[in-house]
């Protein structure tokens, strides 16, 4: 007789009635304007098993439809959306949250005692009001850094489901079939074996394994112990950020003493006049930092390079003997003489205007030995003795490659004579 | 196989010439109904019987009143036995209203959102979307 679900009063105690669902933004959509349907008991919840208010609705164009599956009682004990059972402040899954903040919940899961429990928690929120949770006055810096992780809000989850017919090769419907005809994601990878059951209690939930691995297995923030480090390290430095926008950025800090950019591993150097500017700026922005765009990578630098060396960079090759030392340093450069260059073209660019002041390395023409050099360290003639490479011998021309396809020998011999390794020819040996 | 006949009298003059194409849509009808369900969605089964009964209405419909190939008399009873539905061609008669497919898919108190079903949106206001089959009737868009 009773046919309506509102209308039945018995056995009601224990169902739930509310007014608006308790959703994250990304569930919503990415439209303000949403249509919803409210259903007085359309569902039962999926940890609860209680009839609750079910909510419907299109969280924007080419999304599946999506409703609450967890009740309002759930949801508030936990602190997360409705529907995809994460939590509402930082999108994390609950174990991540309730590992990062400390919390353990007992809550039973077996058959009676969860029916017990929960009928007694409806009573309690009923009676505390709207509590969510105590709000977590300090944000724990921790979560912020991996929530940081997702730059907007992930819409994907909205799609609709695989066409299960489609991965069968039977889906009728071809075109206008409003499932997704796409690959199933890989059934051994554990991300797809997900439950929502565990999810909610934060046990066995592979998402959240590799989050807490991946948080794991990055730096840690704590500042180094050698105090006099006030140098952070900046990765992914494209050419589109200049010194003057990361000084921009840094000097909220405190004063910034330089800055650094090595184009070449696209990273920088930001070194603070005091420690404490560079701890605050480490709290601020460790980890990720989004600057004009790009995406940078802060962590704390490492001793004695701050910029100034880039020796961990450069391989260490073995010396070549035989070749000579590196050129010396070019003298004084003299300023720029317009009159002397009137005759040139005007192409030509200008030399700085301001001179040059290097050191000076003495004679020009004596080739030197480099530092690393093991080998005695007399210079001249006992280069050429040591053969590294197979075209320093004095028998050969060439590289060797194609030795095989050696000139005939009038050429071999007379050109011996004038060999030597490691000098420049004159012009008159080449013919 | 004959019809039931709802009314008394025999038909007017003029049935003879549409009888045959009656008949064949009548047997059509029949077939649809009996139609097995396999490889089908729940709604899918339906579609057929919709169509059948929309070609015939159309068919008396286009008859008296675009080609006026028939009279009034045969018109009327046509309508009276059954063979076209008078509330459907009623929304024929209206404009905007021309094409329509089935009588479900105007009426707004079978939606979520009181709106009418989305067969009844233009193709130009659909925008890019795919195509769409209407649950009611499997139609694709009878505006316009």
């Amino acid at each position: 007789m009773t046919l309506s679900l509102g209308n039945n009063k018995y056995n009601r105690q224990n169902w739930e009635d509310s007014d608006f669902p308790i959703l994250c933004p990304t569930c919503l959509g990415d439209n303000p304007y949403i249509r919803m349907m409210k259903d007085k008991y359309g569902k039962e919840c999926s940890i609860c098993e209680r009839p609750f208010t079910t909510f419907r609705w299109c969280p924007g164009r080419g999304m599946r439809y999506k409703k609450t599956e967890i009740c309002q009682t759930c949801a508030k004990m936990k602190n997360v959306c409705q529907t995809c059972v994460f939590d509402l402040e930082y999108g994390l899954p609950v174990a991540v949250r309730d590992h990062a903040l400390g919390l353990k919940d007992d809550i039973p899961t077996g058959d009676f005692n969860k029916e017990h429990f929960h009928q007694n928690l409806g009573k309690e929120l009923a009676l505390q009001g709207d509590d969510l949770r105590e709000a977590h006055s300090a944000p724990n810096a921790f979560l912020e850094r991996i929530s940081a992780g997702r730059k907007g809000p992930y819409y994907k989850r909205n799609l609709p489901h695989i066409c299960s017919f489609w991965v069968k090769g039977e889906c009728r419907r071809g075109e206008e079939c409003p499932y997704r005809h796409e690959k199933p994601s890989d059934p051994d990878d554990p991300l797809s074996v997900q439950n929502i059951v565990d999810r909610f209690y934060g046990t066995k939930d592979p998402v959240a394994d590799k989050l807490l691995r991946r948080a794991e297995e990055m730096p840690s923030m704590a500042p180094p112990e050698d105090k006099t480090i006030t140098t952070l390290w900046c990765g992914g430095v494209t050419s589109a950020l200049t010194e003057t926008d990361l000084q921009e950025y840094f000097y909220q800090f405190g004063e910034v003493a330089c800055i650094n950019i090595v184009q070449k591993n696209s990273c920088a150097f930001v070194q603070f006049t005091k420690r404490e500017s560079a701890e605050h700026a480490a709290n601020k922005c460790y980890g990720r930092l989004d600057l004009k765009g790009v995406r940078l990578n802060v962590r704390w630098g490492k001793p004695q390079q701050s910029g100034a060396k880039h020796h961990a960079d450069v391989e260490k090759t073995t010396p070549v003997p035989g070749l000579p030392g590196p050129l010396p340093n070019p003298g004084k450069v003299t300023q720029y003489d317009p009159s002397k260059r009137a005759k040139l073209a005007e192409s030509v660019p200008k030399p700085m205007s301001e001179p040059i002041d290097l050191p000076t390395m003495g004679a020009m023409g004596a080739p030197r030995a480099p530092s690393e050099f093991a080998g005695p360290d007399k210079g001249g003639n006992s280069g050429f003795q040591k053969i590294h490479y197979p075209s320093q011998s004095k028998d050969r021309m060439g590289s060797g490659k194609y030795s095989h396809m050696a000139p005939p020998s009038q050429y071999n011999n007379a050109n011996q004579g004038q060999k030597r390794p490691g000098q420049k020819r004159a012009a008159s040996d080449w013919n | 196989m004959p019809k039931i006949r709802r009314t008394r009298k025999k038909a007017p003059e003029g049935y003879e010439l549409i009888e045959e194409t009656l008949n064949e849509l009548t047997i059509k009808m029949k077939e649809a109904e009996n139609e097995s369900h396999e490889g089908k969605r729940k709604v899918e089964s339906l579609w057929p019987v919709f169509k059948i009964h929309h070609q015939r209405s159309r068919y008396i419909f286009d008859l008296f009143y675009k080609r006026k190939a028939i009279s009034r008399e045969l018109y009327d009873w046509c309508m009276r036995e059954g063979i076209a539905d008078p509330n459907l061609i009623a929304k024929w008669k209206k404009q905007g209203y021309e094409n329509l497919c089935c009588l479900r898919c105007i009426q707004t108190r079978d939606t979520n959102f009181g709106t009418t079903c989305v067969c009844r949106v233009p193709k130009s206001k659909l925008e890019e979307g795919k195509v769409v089959e209407c649950v009611h009737c499997g139609c694709r868009g009878c505006c316009g």
